[in-house]
């Protein structure tokens, strides 16, 4: 090393800035050439489309820029340093250990991604109005048991990278797996659908699935994957190293699917929610709370006027000595509410520090063993030391900013518009645009009479010199202070009931931002380079990235038609399912490979937020249980458009070859 | 082995969907070390209707595999017919064959070249030629530019693959981040006469006369059969052009006739400076351990190397069963009179022992050319 060191080429700060400022410049253009679109796509669509003003927009600007940077230079860490430490312990580790330990180190390093990867909790967010008479088993999933959902789920990922490195050691084709695991989860899918609780869990187990392979674990998995596949796949073995991915989205399903059962007798079934609360059924709601405390603060905060009546026994008098002990003593008040949650405020250091901690802890849980691994049983010498170590405190500070980034702007953007977008089949109203009207005199107030007879009371309004009509709600005027609260209302886009076009406007959207928001997501960029590189360049990173975004639009959209019109989530998943199936069987094993692995980056931290809150948004206005399924639904479509391009591709280069050969042809007739 | 002796390298550059046949017909007879590492081809395919308008959309990328292994030189001809039968090379579209005359250095006593069986082989129906082989290693997703100067002179189909790059990049500190390490390697093969022309072209194209954009070198081929069927477009002739020039080369029994006017009007306004009496040191070792090799050689004084990834392929009954099938292939073009010294560094480094299980092969070359100072 001393020799290396007299030989380095001095380089004056003004020869370093010359290098390092193009090469700055060209990582932050890919970046902003990966955002643009969906960013541009959304503020777009909220200001032409829907006419609605964005809210906070300073703060999403800010957020944006974040989001671009914290991008950069995650994806730059990626390269230097995680992907190349995946590929010298793949490589390493076959050589210096037995299969058994390989086995047993992806086990352990599949569990510890799925305790990184923060998107489970945004399923947890998703999960936030399911109600406990709805849907009892989903709830005490998402509530008092998510830690075992956790560990399902973690299980699920871990036997999944087990299994997917003995596939490289004795060159099992990925197809079985696939006709094994899809197939029986079609079965299990189907037949829960028919039970009263199990079909709630449907969507969240497929979106667990979805979900788990975030922009850590897929390139730190794939890389390592390839390495062990080099060192040990025989020679025939094609496309080797991918296939991991695959079944980290399936046997997590299969785990969730698992626990449901094992779970689902000891809940009740849903029930109404008068019933629900009924002293008679207390000792069996008991089971989905943690304890009493939690249970009564649920029913105060999250229950109607009439169940929390019915939860005292229709006895109003013990309701209001309840609350009244509640009131004076404070140490009951902190086990039933806890502490003072409502900071409403935007805090950046606490904001800050929460998205450093998750970064840190989100690399360090597979950065470190994997370290381990390497200097305790490959001991060799780290190739490029500094460069890894850069590399890897990239990653952190990427997936900080990045965080912080998405929080501050996409998070928000994605709400808004999500929140905002049944504007365009329904009227919605606008809580941040409320105005406060002084001085309301009540007899202002007109009546007008529909065709029906019924009456409506409305009144004038002044707004920016115009004269608008605005229907009147008595519980809105505050007579004490002669004030009136009015809150905005917007939409239909077209006509004013729910039209087919405000609808096919919704699906629209939901196709070109499940577009947009796929060609921004780290992992697939990160598997894109892969394939490029194992195939020598033949299948190029934009060609699958285009394929694969064109997928997920079609999914989402085909997601959020379910929610608008309430199909049952089976039907959402068996049929595609089924056809992949098929279009499996017919492929070739590589772009069977490439094609479903694909599947399971999809979904990542740009696009889990932005579907999310459309499917809440949706789902909240148009009434049903849950935004859950749309990510299942956005995993389905772009393996199967993968699938095709690979059948696509294949045909051509076989034609390319038999065009060339005229005996090939004839022997292909011999053949057949 | 026997040490610094003459043998043939033969290099097969085989669509891949034939190439199966290809390799287990190769084992049938005996072939007991073979390498293969991924390629891809370039042709032109005029998009139609609706992607017309995207510029520089109009090449095709084709999967290749690439084999080479070494023979003695008397069993070069057999092989060579046995690879252009099963692959039906003859017919353009299919894949390139090259034959060179190698030196193996130094050798992993395992590592040879292979022997085999006289095999029944049918007599060829095409003429193979000498000829010229274009090497160039830049920067990755530059190939294709340079690759294309191939297409539009209609000299052959280029082949192209990845490799990793180490040479200045490594003296510089953690600064050498700014200097990508991933490199695009672009072989193409043309007609003695023609290749000063087309080497300056594809210095052009590259760029290469920038510093750090890349190293271009020619060697010489013994004897080589080279894909031609550099369009996929619409053929409105009874015969494909490149159906006609192959069969003329058959008639006339080389490839001069095909000397043209234009490409010497079209040589370089400047006059390069090439560089002489380089050889080419490929050295093959076990996959991962080829990075710290190279580090030894390059204290030793070679400039840089290109690192890429190799599949070696054997019958399960060969005394290679016992490594890794991951090989590297670390390519390194010094002077001349330095190669002994490299040699000698890897062999203090370990290359030759059962740890890496290295090979060193020597390739000649004619003339080279990169930004010198």
């Amino acid at each position: 090393m001393a020799g290396d060191k007299s030989k380095k080429i001095k380089i004056s700060m003004r020869q370093a800035l010359s290098l390092l400022l193009p090469y700055i410049r060209e990582r932050v253009m890919i970046q902003i050439r990966s955002v643009w679109l969906i960013i541009l796509y959304l503020i777009f669509f909220q200001t032409i489309i829907l006419r609605i003003a964005i809210f906070e927009a300073s703060v999403i600007a800010i957020g944006i820029g974040l989001v671009v940077v914290g991008l950069t230079l995650f994806m730059e860490g990626l390269f230097l340093g995680l992907m190349r430490l995946g590929s010298i312990v793949g490589s390493g580790l076959p050589r210096k250990s037995p299969v058994a330990v390989v086995l047993g180190f992806g086990l352990l390093l599949g569990f510890l991604a799925t305790l990184a990867e923060p998107s489970i909790q945004v399923l947890q967010m998703a999960g936030n109005s399911v109600k406990p008479w709805d849907a009892p088993l989903l709830f005490i999933l998402l509530n008092k048991y998510s830690h075992y959902l956790v560990y399902s789920v973690g299980a699920g990922v871990g036997m999944a990278v087990s299994l997917g490195m003995l596939r490289f050691y004795y060159n099992i084709s990925l197809k079985p797996f696939i006709y094994f695991l899809v197939g029986s989860l079609v079965l299990i899918t189907a037949w829960a659908s028919f039970d009263a609780n199990m079909k709630d869990i449907i969507g969240l187990a497929w979106d667990c699935g979805a979900v788990t392979t975030g922009p850590v674990t897929v390139p730190l998995v794939l890389a390592l994957g390839i390495g062990i596949s080099r060192m040990v796949g025989s020679a025939e073995s094609g496309a080797g190293g991918f296939g991991v991915v695959t079944l980290a989205s399936l046997l997590p399903v299969v785990a969730v699917m698992g626990l449901g059962v094992f779970f689902n007798e000891s809940v009740p079934r849903p029930m109404s929610e008068e019933d629900f609360f009924k002293t008679d059924n207390r000792s069996r709601i008991a089971v989905l709370f943690p304890n009493q405390d939690q249970m009564i603060r649920y029913v105060f905060m999250k229950a109607g006027p009439q169940a929390q009546l019915s939860f005292f026994g229709e006895n109003s008098e013990e309701m209001e000595k309840y609350l009244k002990d509640l009131s004076t003593s404070e140490s009951k008040r902190k086990a039933v509410f806890g502490e003072d949650a409502a900071k409403r405020e935007l805090d950046i250091r606490e904001l800050t520090q929460r998205n450093f901690i998750a970064a840190v802890k989100a690399i360090s849980l597979l950065a470190i063993p994997i370290l381990l691994v390497f200097f305790l049983l490959i001991r060799e010498t780290l190739p490029y030391p500094d460069e890894i170590f850069l590399g890897i405190i990239l990653c952190v500070l990427g997936l900080a900013v990045f965080g912080i980034g998405i929080e501050l702007g996409l998070d928000k953007l994605g709400t808004q518009i999500g929140s905002k977008l049944p504007a365009s089949f329904k009227a919605i109203p606008l809580p941040e645009e409320n105005k406060t009207i002084m001085n309301f005199d009540p007899d202002s107030v007109h009546v007008a009479t529909a065709p029906d007879g019924k009456k409506h009371p409305f009144f004038f309004f002044e707004k920016d010199g115009k004269i608008v009509t605005i229907p009147y709600n008595p519980s809105d005027y505050d007579q004490v202070a002669g004030q009136y609260r009015y809150t905005p209302v917007k939409g239909p886009l077209f006509g004013s009931g729910t039209s087919l076009p405000g609808i096919l406007i919704v699906i629209l959207f939901a196709f070109i931002m499940g577009y947009g928001a796929t060609l921004a997501e780290p992992a697939l960029n990160a598997l894109g380079v892969t394939v490029e590189e194992l195939t020598a360049g033949t299948f190029k990173k934009n060609l699958l990235m285009q394929a694969v975004a064109a997928g997920v639009g079609t999914g989402i959209a085909v997601g959020v038609t379910k929610i608008v019109l309430s199909i049952p989530i089976v039907w959402l998943l068996v049929p595609p399912y089924i056809i992949l199936l098929l279009v499996t069987a017919l492929s070739t094993e590589e772009f069977v490979n490439i094609g479903w692995d694909s599947a399971g980056v999809t979904t990542g931290p740009i696009t889990v937020p932005l579907v999310l809150a459309m499917g809440i948004g949706i789902g909240s206005q148009v009434g049903v249980v849950e935004g859950f399924g749309i990510l299942a639904s956005a995993s389905v479509y772009p393996i199967l458009s993968v699938l095709l391009l690979g059948l696509h591709i294949n045909r051509k280069r076989k034609a390319a070859v038999m065009e060339a050969s005229l005996d090939d042809h004839q022997r292909g007739k011999e053949a057949a | 082995m026997k040490i610094d002796n003459m043998v043939s390298r033969i290099t097969a550059y085989l669509h891949s969907n034939i190439s199966k046949d290809v390799i287990n017909a190769l084992k049938e007879v005996g072939i007991h070390d073979l390498h293969l590492f991924p390629a891809r081809s370039l042709v032109i395919e005029t998009k139609n209707r609706l992607f017309s308008f995207l510029p520089g959309r109009d090449l095709t990328q084709d999967p290749l595999d690439t084999l080479f292994f070494l023979v003695k030189p008397e069993m070069e001809d057999l092989l060579v017919r046995l690879i252009i039968e099963k692959g039906h090379l003859d017919v353009p579209g299919r894949g390139s064959i090259l034959v060179e005359d190698v030196n193996v250095l130094e050798s992993h006593e395992l590592c040879g070249e292979n022997e085999i069986q006289p095999v029944e082989a049918s007599p060829l129906s095409v003429h193979l030629y000498s000829s010229t082989g274009i090497c160039c290693i830049m920067k990755r997703g530059q190939g294709d530019s340079v690759a294309r100067i191939a297409l539009d002179t209609g000299t052959c189909v280029p082949a192209i693959h990845f490799g990793t790059g180490t040479g200045v990049r490594d003296k510089m500190g953690l600064l050498r981040i700014t200097i990508p390490a991933e490199k695009e390697i672009v072989h193409v093969f043309t007609a003695p006469h023609e290749s000063d022309s087309i080497l300056e072209m594809m210095i052009d194209a590259g760029r290469l006369g920038q510093p750090g954009s890349g190293f271009i070198y020619t060697f010489p081929i013994k004897k080589c059969l080279v894909n031609m069927r550099i369009t996929r477009d619409e053929q409105h002739h009874a015969a494909s052009i490149e159906q006609i020039v192959t069969a003329l080369d058959h008639i006339k029994g080389n490839t001069a006739w095909r000397h043209r006017r234009a490409m010497d009007e079209k040589r370089a306004v400047r006059k390069k400076k090439y560089i002489m009496n380089l050889v080419e040191l490929v050295l093959l070792c076990d996959g991962g351990t080829g990075m710290e090799l190279v580090k030894a050689a390059m204290s030793a004084g070679a400039g840089g190397a290109t690192i890429s990834g190799l599949k070696n392929i054997r019958p399960p009954d060969s005394p290679l069963c016992d490594i890794s099938p991951a090989r590297d292939a670390c390519s390194m073009v010094v002077p001349e009179e330095m190669k002994e010294a490299v040699v000698y560094a890897l062999k203090t480094a370990g290359a030759f022992t059962d740890r890496c299980h290295g090979q060193v092969i020597m390739r000649r070359t004619s003339k080279a050319f990169t930004y010198v100072g």
